[in-house]
């Protein structure tokens, strides 16, 4: 089904039938297709369409949220009675305002629907990727590569007459690559991705994400393990942004804040990270994986300053939040699927460049830790503490990259972090990732300029003495 | 109105509508859950959430081909497109001969997976249970200053697995569950502190030791100090133990060892860990979270021990790789949705119980580092083994609690890890994962830190 002004007002006027206050309307339709290819074969293809819808009544701090799959309009209404009958409040009937649509700009261009690209196309340039990083060095033991690609089409309507819709097109092209020297097994996996059409994956962009992943997997398997224990680090921008990711960006969402759960909470105006630093979330960003119109609750996307040379500004909201806080919306209410309701989310963060050659930054640490790639991460927001991969790092000798280290974690404790590091390069990096709270997964981007941080754990292996 | 096919004749249908078309054989799997969530804060309900959902995937089988498609449209023509859709993207997969549906008829025996009377359950009382584990956290320590969140959910599935040879089974479950994290808060340092659990009935959830547990973590960790990089023993209790054991199942998985992604490949018989670990995977255990009586692709379940006193046994297999490795299906291949074709998995895996009591075995350990919470147990690398992970936890001397510590890290690889398993307790847990765990004791890893 395509979804209606009509029908939206029909279910938005059944939600607010027995009370409540506002209501909302979220209807998405996702059509996904998912190519494996792994040991040389393609696997694994799966296609599917997921369509449903959730509809929100709110009365006073209460909320209720009612969703489902959705076929036709009878089962639009069924989910609409139900959100009805939860919220119950004897308030009586509110007023839906006219529903009107209108159109938001689109950020990402799509030039080419993926779905309009024959699926042997897809395929081909998977064996490309295949047959290259089987190529790249004889301890390539194995090579997995993925393809998907997700359209997902959004309608939002509330009771404030809003009717806005939004089509999402996202690509993931991941490859795998195990590489094995004697007993020793290591991976390496890097993916190209983005809110881009196919155009975005041409055989130059595969062939550069196959080589970093099979350079990465052969040069860990032969490398020595990172050490363990307090140093002076370097993060290339090359290595994208998982730290501001985890370090900050999660400490500022609006949610967490509202409940005094984060380090951040009450901070606003306040100085939290060093003057070199000011940090940017930007959903507007064309292309980029965490980019789309709108949120999920209908809100145009901003490019949000949310640390400005190192005072705190605002917090990244949704609805519920902004208006608790008094803060603008800042278009980061996001959900993964109609099976949820909207939380506070990151789309694409950074730290915006600064002023020093990134090789001078490298050039003024004696003694150190290169790092190059980051992987996951993760962040308790309560205590500030964080955590998050290293994929790929080097020592540093003299100013100087030396030989390359097996990955490890890199701990700290994000307001102590930003305001040690004193360095902030003119360069900068993007990375990609799904970003997982509460249950909910969500694509995003993050970027980050050279940083140096003077003093940071690092979890490698203690060296062992001879006695 | 449009038609509403029940979930047994939406089965039938697909089924008849894979052997209208020119394939070899066929297999639909449908799901049909109804939950019910509430959030709750400061005392009073947040957010009630309902949610319906029902949807198939099926699988079809040409000439070596597979396809496979989902869809939550179940009309006639829904499921007919799906169908259509499955078949039609077959054609791009390479043939691979070992590929094939279930044919051995499975009986369902009662596994005590469901509970009847969730649908008569109130909004407020499921809120009760949310703010009974708050109210228990809270009368832990006046230190405890609020929740981050707290959240209770229950719910229900029907599952059926149907193949164009004949098979047909159909199992349903319930499920009841709550978490939280307590906060607490001493001057200007706040710590927090998860816990969950879930269960098949709905009595069986402790509200009061889950609120409780939240608590004492979250109290733990305040003072928490930093910690001078060294090794040390390492003590695991059964929640962090079975954190860690989670990341060992894809080592087992006979789909990597066939692609030479698991170090356990070419082990059986071998030594793979401590003469004092048994590992277990249990499909059967009645009531348990993890028991079915067949995996997603209807083949029967079992109970097996992978690895006994420290020499591997077995693998987990699905059809496919079963067939490769010229051995019997296990019955491991898991569904995680109707949406995604089965990938091998573990039931209720748990490492099996030792002798000793949990504080006999960290008595004995002069120093050593009790872990307390685990961050980014999501980046630990299953194909190469390796882990470095952020940690807190407690110091102890002789098994007495020191001080705690913060900003670490523990790092090692998994093999090592079994191989230096120097303690087991007697004191198996079973967690919201389904995964088990008794406390165990590391004979040491690397902490980095100051």
């Amino acid at each position: 089904m395509a979804l209606t002004e009509q029908d939206a007002a029909r279910a938005l006027r059944t939600a607010l039938s027995r009370g409540g206050e506002w209501a909302e309307l979220f209807w998405e339709r996702s059509n996904v297709v998912t190519l494996t290819l792994d040991d040389n074969k393609l696997e694994d293809a799966i296609t599917g369409v997921d369509q449903g819808a959730g509809i929100r009544v709110t009365s006073g701090d209460r909320g209720v949220y009612a969703n489902g799959n959705v076929n036709d309009g009878d089962d639009l209404l069924a989910i609409a009675g139900r959100a009805a009958a939860a919220i119950a409040d004897d308030g009586g009937v509110r007023e839906v305002t006219a529903i009107s649509a209108d159109e938001l700009p689109r950020p990402s261009v799509v030039r080419i629907d993926p779905r309009t690209v024959p699926i042997e196309r897809k395929v081909a340039l998977m064996k490309v990727a295949n047959e290259r990083a089987r190529a790249y060095d004889p301890r390539v033991h194995q090579v997995t590569i993925l393809y998907r690609e997700s359209v997902q089409d959004v309608v939002v309507a509330n009771s404030d007459g809003r009717f806005r819709k939004d089509t999402r097109t996202r690509l993931v092209f991941g490859v795998q690559v195990t590489a094995k020297q004697g007993d020793v097994l290591e991976s390496a996996y890097k993916a190209k991705a983005g809110t881009e059409g196919f155009e975005m994956l041409t055989e130059d962009a595969v062939r550069e994400t196959t080589d970093i992943a099979a350079r990465l997997a052969v040069q860990n398997v032969a490398a020595d393990p990172a050490p363990a224990g307090t140093y002076t680090v370097v993060l290339s921008s090359e290595a994208g942004g998982t730290l501001i990711h985890e370090s900050v960006g999660h400490g500022l969402e609006a949610d967490l804040n509202l409940k005094g759960m984060s380090v951040y909470s009450g901070r606003l105006g306040q100085k939290v990270a060093s003057e070199l630093i000011t940090v940017l979330d930007d959903g507007t960003d064309p292309g980029k994986r965490g980019t789309q119109a709108m949120d999920d609750e209908g809100t145009q996307t901003h490019r949000t300053v949310l640390i400005e040379n190192g005072i705190l500004k605002t917090y990244l909201s949704d609805k519920k939040h902004a208006r608790k806080l008094g803060i603008p919306e800042s278009g980061n209410g996001r959900r993964e699927s109609f099976r949820h309701l909207p939380i506070c989310r990151m789309t694409t963060t950074l730290i915006k460049p600064g002023t020093s050659d990134p090789k001078d930054i490298l050039a003024s640490v004696k003694d150190g830790i290169f790092v190059k790639g980051m992987g996951g991460g993760q962040v308790d927001v309560v205590s500030g503490n964080f955590a998050f991969e290293i994929t790929e790092c080097y020592r540093i000798r003299d100013g100087k990259q030396a030989e390359p280290l097996r990955g490890a974690t890199l701990v700290g404790q994000g307001p102590k972090l930003m305001s040690e590091i004193d360095m902030v390069g003119s360069d900068l990096g993007y990375s990609v990732g799904t970003c997982g709270k509460d249950g909910q997964g969500a694509p995003v981007s993050d970027a980050q300029p050279t940083l140096r941080i003077p003093s940071v754990v690092v979890g490698g292996k203690v060296k062992q003495v001879s006695a | 109105m449009s038609e509403k096919l029940a979930n047994e004749a939406v089965v039938d249908r697909a089924i008849a509508s894979i052997g209208g078309l020119r394939v070899d054989a066929g297999e639909v799997y449908l799901r049909d859950g109804q939950s019910t969530s509430v959030e709750v804060r400061d005392g009073a309900l947040e957010n009630a959430i309902t949610r319906g959902e029902r949807g198939i995937g099926v699988r079809v089988l040409r000439g070596g081909h597979v396809g496979f498609a989902y869809s939550s449209d179940l009309s006639p023509d829904g499921i007919e497109d799906c169908v259509t859709a499955a078949r039609d993207i077959a054609s791009v997969t390479e043939p691979d001969a070992d590929v094939s549906i279930a044919t051995r008829k499975i009986d369902s025996p009662d596994l005590k997976l469901y509970e009847a009377g969730i649908d008569g359950r109130s909004v407020p009382e499921r809120t009760n249970v949310a703010l009974g584990v708050e109210r228990a956290a809270k009368d832990v320590d006046p230190r405890i200053s609020g929740f981050r969140k707290t959240t209770y959910s229950d719910g229900t599935l029907t599952t059926i697995v149907a193949t164009t040879a004949g098979v047909r089974g159909t199992y349903r479950e319930t499920y009841f569950s709550v978490g939280t994290s307590a906060v607490a808060t001493a001057g200007e340092e706040r710590q927090i502190g998860y816990f969950g659990d879930a269960k098949r009935q709905y009595a069986a959830l402790d509200a009061a030791a889950i609120g409780k547990r939240s608590a004492e973590l979250a109290i733990g960790k305040l003072g928490a100090r930093p910690f001078k990089t060294q090794t040390l023993p390492i003590v695991l209790d059964p929640y962090m133990g079975m954190s860690l054991l989670g990341a060992l199942v894809p080592l087992f998985s006979a789909d990597a060892v066939i692609k030479g992604k698991s170090l356990f490949a070419g082990k059986i018989g071998s030594a793979v860990a401590s003469d004092r670990v048994t590992i277990v995977d249990d499909a059967r255990t009645p009531g348990a979270l993890r028991s079915a009586p067949f995996d997603g692709e209807g083949v029967a379940t079992t109970t097996r021990t992978l690895v006994e006193k420290g020499v591997l046994r077995g693998y987990l297999s699905s059809l496919k790789t079963a067939k490769k490795m010229d051995a019997s299906p296990t019955g491991n291949a898991r569904r995680g949705s109707y949406a995604m074709p089965s990938r091998i998995g573990a039931a209720n895996f748990h490492l099996a119980s030792g002798p000793s009591t949990p504080e006999s075995l960290v008595n004995g350990l002069a120093r050593s580092l009790r872990i307390t919470s685990l961050l980014n147990l999501h980046t630990i690398d299953p194909i190469s083994g390796e882990f470095s992970l952020g940690a807190t936890g407690d110091y102890l001397e002789k098994g007495e609690r020191q001080y705690p510590v913060q900003g670490i890290t523990i790092a090692g690889n998994l093999t090592t890890l079994l191989s230096s398993i120097t303690g087991v307790a007697n004191d198996l847990t079973f967690g919201a994962s389904g995964l088990g765990s008794p406390t165990f004791v590391i004979s040491e890893l690397s902490i980095g830190g100051a």
